[in-house]
């Protein structure tokens, strides 16, 4: 069973067809590399995968349960690390990471153990009594990676993820993410980082307009020893005006 | 094998549970500040002021006034408790922590809804606290006391909520508390009886829900009403149910709330 399905989605804002007729699966334990540019309608198809936006027509199923027929059971499968840091600033990472898990439904007992688990993966133990809005941009974002894992879902979504991070940490949240993939998890990775999605990705979906562009195995990207940058600025580049 | 997931208990009760932390974390702005302006009120118009006037209804000026204010502070901590709340979490897009979780729209509204009772409680209680020390604490039932204090917090809560999920700026969250709140506190009974108002006034209050609320809680503590008892309630139930599918209807749709 793949882990997400989305068929025909599309997208309208009034006149404007953000997503159009988009339809690609992700199969279990896949890295699965969604790109576009700014406006293209990644963010779009992200949030009507988890929710935060409806959709004017398709279907999507994470782990066959279907987002809007059964919204309450897909959304405990999918977890969600967004680009803006979309917190209450003045919580600690200890308190946003427990109050995701109770809005997920996880007991209190099930939170203190989870919470402790994440803030040690993600080395943020001597942060966690800390506000957010004190910490620094790479520790900020480990947060939001720790709370779209807090109630271990089966596809985790991960809207630039290292967006505003250094150096050392990229690489070390590159290698936190293979590892987490090697363990069987299901991850979507949206980056303007394409050197990131070539390391990370095994499949690769690319999106212009709305429209899928192309879709398929990263080999089929960088064959004859092409980059991916190459490949993507040829399918999504705009026809010169006359 | 899908598995259907009921109420989110927990959900509801963390929501619940945040709303909560999120006024006391604030106690001094969202506790303190309605009980110094209750206390300046009342000290002003119930025990200075009130010095002056003859007993209204029977009753000193103080004990007549004390359950307007108090009712006008548990209106206006409710409503600014929700409002607020959903309009910043709307505005820094942390709202999204609830819509990608499985959270019902109706488990999303109780929990407001449940924060703004809790503060409206919380400050109605310290106005009546405050009222211990001019001696103007009475408690004539203390259950419809309760009631009122919970159904008056329940309605500003849902009309908190509509105007955080209306409100696109500060102005426009602030608005509906200067030209409609404020003046229909004041029209509805809360510094004096209906009997002082000039005739065509006196028309306006009884279709004002305001003098309902005001009318209740004060009997509730000074055993004197001025209007239906009867008719307040079914006005305040109705108004609850109303406000309710109002709002339900808009989450439903996604109205500001979901792209």
């Amino acid at each position: 069973m793949n882990t997400l399905e989305i068929k025909n989605l599309t997208k309208r804002y009034g006149d404007t067809v953000a997503v159009d007729d988009l339809s690609l699966s992700v199969k279990k334990g896949e890295f699965f590399g969604f790109l576009g540019k700014n406006g293209a309608g990644k963010s779009t198809t992200i949030h009507a995968i988890t929710g935060i936006a409806r959709f004017s027509e398709g279907t999507i199923t994470v782990s066959g349960v279907d987002v809007v027929k059964d919204y309450r059971l897909a959304r405990t499968k999918v977890g969600l690390s967004p680009q803006e840091f979309n917190v209450d600033m003045f919580k600690t990472p200890r308190e946003i990471l427990y109050f995701m898990g109770g809005y997920y439904g996880m007991s209190r007992a099930e939170r203190l153990v989870r919470v402790d688990e994440l803030l040690e993966q993600f080395g943020l133990t001597e942060y966690a009594e800390k506000e957010f809005r004190t910490l620094s941009g790479g520790y900020k974002r480990r947060v939001m990676l720790a709370r779209a894992l807090v109630h271990d879902p089966d596809l985790l979504i991960l809207d630039e993820p290292t967006a505003g991070v250094d150096v050392e940490l990229r690489h070390e949240l590159w290698k936190y993410l293979e590892d987490l993939n090697k363990k069987g998890k299901t991850i979507v990775l949206t980056s303007h980082y394409l050197e990131e999605v070539e390391l990370l990705c095994s499949r690769i979906a690319i999106i212009n307009k709305g429209k899928l562009v192309a879709l398929g195995d990263k080999s089929e990207f960088t064959s004859g020893g092409r980059k991916l940058e190459h490949t993507y600025l040829e399918l999504t580049k705009e026809p010169k005006a006359v | 094998m899908k598995k259907s997931i009921g109420i989110n208990w927990i959900g509801l009760g963390t929501l619940v549970y945040q709303e909560i932390q999120r006024f006391v974390r604030v106690s001094v702005q969202t506790l303190v500040t309605p009980w110094i302006s209750a206390l300046l009120y009342v000290a002003v118009f119930g025990a200075i002021v009130g010095q002056g006037i003859a007993d209204v209804k029977g009753v000193r000026y103080i004990d007549f006034v004390l359950p307007g204010i108090l009712t006008m502070s548990v209106i206006g901590a409710a409503f600014a408790h929700s409002s607020s709340s959903l309009y910043i979490q709307r505005f820094i897009r942390h709202i999204e922590e609830l819509l990608v979780a499985p959270l019902s729209h109706t488990e999303m509204i109780l929990g407001y809804v449940i924060g703004a009772v809790a503060r409206g409680v919380v400050v109605g209680l310290g106005v009546l606290g405050i009222a211990v020390f001019f001696g103007a604490a009475h408690l004539s039932d203390l259950f419809i006391f309760l009631l009122y204090m919970i159904a008056i917090s329940a309605v500003f809560g849902l009309v908190g909520v509509l105007v955080g999920l209306w409100a696109n700026s500060f102005e426009q969250l602030s608005a509906l508390n200067t030209f409609v709140i404020m003046p229909l506190s004041f029209l509805g009974g809360v510094f004096n009886s209906v009997d002082m108002l000039p005739e065509s006034f006196q028309t306006i209050a009884q279709w004002n829900p305001f003098f309902y609320f005001v009318d209740g809680v004060r009997y509730s503590m000074i055993g004197i009403s001025e209007g239906s008892m009867m008719l307040g309630g079914i006005m305040t139930a109705a108004l609850i149910a109303v406000l309710w599918v109002g709002t339900f209807v808009l989450f439903e749709r996604g109205w500001h709330l979901r792209a």
